[in-house]
């Protein structure tokens, strides 16, 4: 279903073998779970009743599988991105505001652009390629500091994020940008709802089991990833820039070209990401609308460790925990907080048990 | 023990430190087998072997950095396993690195005092001490200079001196006169020959055999991670221990290459000359470089090189030489000055503009400049040509490494395959790997090699002088630059000196005027 499995791995990827490198995260996800349910007994929260609602959120029904489905493809979108970026040995930590820029470009598109008219999915097709050209722009921005002066990405592209989630607010705050018309003071700071045209397909065309054209999107984007990283001189260019980029320069390869190219493509990944968000689930723009997914797509992307079939697995496993921890809070009454302090836990887990399979496999 | 039957010695004294069987291993990876050495208070005990042979991994257990994985050692009699090099130094070990360690803001005492005093720094008593020691073992130096003031001679004086202040019993020396210039090579023999008069034993790893000649009481050989020859007369059976070294293959040994090992007197053996008339290839003119603070690095630089003619660039190192050598690889800058190569203007140009005029370039810094350590060894021999092995953006890998495999044998790249990882490959045959990729460039009209032996050994030497000499009399102009005089004597055509990026002179590559270029070395025209 992924790239690795497309004849020969990826060149990064394999630094362990196949079974303690399956076997070793199973267990830690297994003993982080283990501990969560241990805090929601000590809180006095019945085990059995947390664990069903969890179960329930994350694939109890079709629409919730659906949701957790959505959810995991935009935390490997954003995933892909890290994943790319890294590989020239750049952090690109804006996923969320990529996500947020995206999003708004999207909305502005959907409601204002007079696409909701056109044939063969344009409709929809210009509010994500709006989306992608955001976030390669808010990406490339945190390049272009980096390569004129020296920059470091992880502040600019960590604090270009924050900028994108104020001008998100800012934009469904004004009536003037994307906020609907006011009708009453009761009137939520909000857009409109955009046209269905415009809204991305179903691929069962049935709203009780939602997943959109994104899924398949994404998976056709992990192969396309895969390739560039493993087959291509692009991703031989960013590996090389990422691990000496003076040999690089020496060689005839740009930096310049190659940091742009890596982060701007990471920021395209995000803006898709926003786009499916929007287009694809919730139709409106609403503050607080990335709600931590850029995050969540960054933490996938380095517990993969570089590998692309490592970013899915994560997507999957954060997308069906958020839609199960959602659940968990909304039924059982689990505390939100405690919600995230099992994720936490896992993703701890997770990381240390990266570092233990390569003393292992060191030795 | 193979090879030669240890001399009758005077009646051994009672070893100070003695290993006996001792291994060490870096995962599969032996670096020392079985090794067994006796240091004898008041020798100069010479370790001598190729690259890789184990010689810094012997240093690194005695001094406690590694502990070895079997045998023993026993330092004056009782068992003895550092855990660290504190352990080392409070037991009487004293080491000094290829590389130094010091503060260059600070000065010499403070250096000195440096992780030795706690509370008030006493840096009068200090600069006495010093004093004392600079009498005893000759070593001059201004206690309170700042160490960036010193030149590197003096540097590794303030080394020494503070490990001498500890009153070592043992003292080990690794490769320390790599970056020294003739004289002050042999004050630092001097020096160890004091050390050991007053009845400590003095530990010098080295692949310099005139230097065994000068100092050695004993040498020990190691090969491959064992010992292969022993000999307490160095100096007569020095041709013995070569051939341990090398597994006994003297005379397939290049006659240079020999040279720079101090085996043979340096001989002039320059190369067929060009059949055409003078052509000018490389012209440089009047290139200056001043960096951020407004020093001048290089001043004033000119120089031709003809086509089928090697000009030596002589010097210590950092007088220049790194920015000659970036600035023609299109690394840095020039603030002044012009660049030529035939009709062609590369003032200026970039590293790519450069390689595709024909220039090839093997950096002085090999692994910063020179290649990608964490791709394959194919990869890294057509760094800068993979667009020929590109379709539709695609690599294709298979064609790369066929192509890789055959240049790996013309320049006898030992690996274990074009896809194996470059950082696998030993010093040598990286450096092999990279001549191979400038070397063959196809309009290759120029070559500027920076260092290009640093760090090799004898085989690895004789090859690159080889394909130097090979280039040269296809009528490729080839600048080398060097702080190996010997390499410029036995293979350049003429040998210009840098001397605080000025050219001190001009000479041809005579080994009677070694003694003369020297001096130009050290900043006295001739």
């Amino acid at each position: 279903m992924t790239a690795a499995n497309q004849g020969r791995p990826l060149p990064a990827a394999p630094r362990f073998s196949l079974r303690p490198a399956l076997l070793v995260p199973v267990l830690a996800v297994a003993f982080a779970a283990g501990v969560g349910l241990l805090l929601i007994a000590m809180i006095g929260v019945s085990v059995p009743k947390a664990i069903a609602a969890f179960v329930e959120g994350a694939f109890g029904s079709p629409f919730a599988l659906a949701a957790s489905l959505n959810r995991s493809s935009v935390f490997a979108l954003v995933g892909f991105g890290f994943v790319l970026a890294n590989r020239a040995n750049l952090t690109n930590v804006g996923g969320e505001g990529q996500i947020a820029v995206g999003g708004i470009a999207a909305t502005a598109v959907a409601l204002y652009g007079h696409v909701s008219g056109l044939p063969l999915g344009l409709a929809f097709i210009l509010p994500t390629l709006a989306a992608v050209i955001a976030g390669a722009l808010w990406g490339g921005f945190a390049a272009v500091l980096k390569v004129k002066s020296g920059t470091n990405e992880v502040i600019s592209t960590l604090l270009l994020s924050f900028i994108g989630i104020w001008l998100l607010y800012w934009s469904v705050q004004s009536p003037l940008l994307l906020r609907k018309p006011m009708t009453s003071s009761a009137t939520l700071p909000e857009s409109l709802e955009i046209p269905e045209a415009t809204q991305l397909p179903l691929l069962t065309g049935d709203y009780s089991f939602p997943v959109h054209i994104g899924l398949p999107l994404t998976l056709v984007l992990a192969i396309v990833v895969g390739v560039i990283l493993s087959r291509t001189i692009l991703g031989f260019r960013l590996r090389v820039v990422g691990l000496n980029p003076v040999a690089a320069n020496r060689a005839g390869i740009s930096y310049a070209k190659t940091v742009i190219f890596a982060l701007s493509t990471a920021g395209a990944f995000g803006g898709l990401a926003g786009a499916l968000m929007l287009l694809g689930e919730q139709y409106t723009l609403k503050d607080g609308f990335s709600s931590g997914y850029g995050f969540d797509g960054l933490v996938a992307g380095l517990l993969s460790r570089g590998s692309i079939p490592g970013v899915i697995a994560a997507s999957l496993l954060f997308g069906f925990m958020r839609s199960g921890g959602i659940n968990m809070e909304m039924v059982a009454a689990v505390p939100t907080a405690l919600v995230a302090v099992i994720q936490g836990l896992i993703v701890i887990t997770l990381a240390g048990a990266a570092l233990f399979i390569e003393k292992w496999e060191g030795q | 023990m193979i090879g030669i039957s240890p001399g009758l010695a005077a009646p051994a004294a009672e070893p100070l430190l003695s290993l006996s069987q001792v291994t060490k291993r870096f995962g599969s990876f032996a670096a020392l087998s079985e090794v067994s050495l006796d240091l004898r208070p008041g020798e100069v005990h010479c370790i001598l072997g190729e690259n890789g042979a184990g010689k810094s991994t012997l240093c690194n257990l005695i001094f406690g950095v590694h502990q070895p994985d079997g045998g023993v050692m026993r330092y004056r009699g009782t068992p003895f396993r550092p855990s660290g090099p504190a352990d080392a130094l409070a037991q009487g070990i004293a080491m000094v690195h290829q590389h130094f360690s010091l503060v260059g803001d600070m000065s010499v005492v403070d250096n000195v005092l440096l992780g030795r005093e706690r509370g008030v720094l006493n840096r009068k008593g200090c600069a006495r001490q010093l004093e004392k020691i600079a009498g005893d073992y000759g070593l001059p130096l201004d206690p309170f200079a700042k160490i960036e003031d010193l030149s590197v001679g003096e540097r590794q004086r303030v080394e020494i001196v503070k490990c001498l202040i500890r009153d070592p019993q043992l003292f080990v020396l690794d490769e320390p006169t790599a970056v020294l210039l003739p004289d002050e090579i042999s004050a630092l023999l001097d020096v160890c020959r004091r050390v050991a008069a007053s009845g400590r034993a003095v530990v010098l790893v080295t692949h310099k055999l005139a230097e065994i000649k000068k100092v050695a009481d004993r040498v020990t050989v190691l090969r491959s991670g064992r010992t292969v020859a022993s000999s307490s007369d160095p100096a007569g059976e020095i041709d013995a221990l070569v051939r341990a070294m090398i597994q006994g293959n003297v005379e397939a040994l290049d006659t240079s290459a020999a040279s720079i090992l101090g085996l043979e007197p340096v001989t002039h053996v320059g190369h067929a000359p060009a059949a055409t008339a003078r052509v000018e290839a490389l012209q440089i003119d009047g290139l200056t470089v001043r960096d951020h603070q407004g020093v001048t690095r290089l001043d004033n630089f000119t120089l031709t090189v003809d086509r089928g003619e090697i000009v030596g660039v002589a010097g210590v190192e950092g007088n220049g030489q790194s920015e000659l050598t970036a600035v023609l690889a299109g690394m840095m800058v020039a603030t002044e000055g012009r660049i030529h190569l035939g009709a062609t203007n590369l003032t200026g140009r970039s590293p790519k503009e450069i390689t595709a005029a024909g220039v090839g370039i093997v950096p002085e810094d090999r692994h910063a400049v020179g290649c990608v350590l964490g791709v394959s060894l194919a990869e890294n021999i057509y760094l800068n040509r993979l667009h020929e092995f590109t379709r539709f953006g695609f690599l294709n890998r298979a064609a790369l490494e066929r192509e890789a495999s055959a240049l790996m044998r013309r320049f006898d790249v030992r690996g274990r395959g074009p896809g194996s990882l470059f950082s696998s490959l030993s010093g040598g045959n990286q450096q092999k790997a990279v001549l191979a990729r400038e070397i063959t460039l196809p309009n290759l009209s120029c070559l500027v090699a920076a260092q290009p032996t640093r760090g090799l050994d004898v085989g690895a030497v004789a090859a690159v002088y080889s394909h130097i000499r090979e280039a040269c009399s296809r009528g490729i102009a080839v600048l080398l630059v060097s702080s190996e005089l010997d390499e410029l004597l036995t293979v350049a055509d003429r040998i210009v000196v840098l001397y605080r990026g000025r050219i001190m002179g001009s000479c041809p590559a005579d080994p009677a005027r070694k003694e003369a270029i020297g001096a130009m070395m050290a900043g006295q025209p001739q």
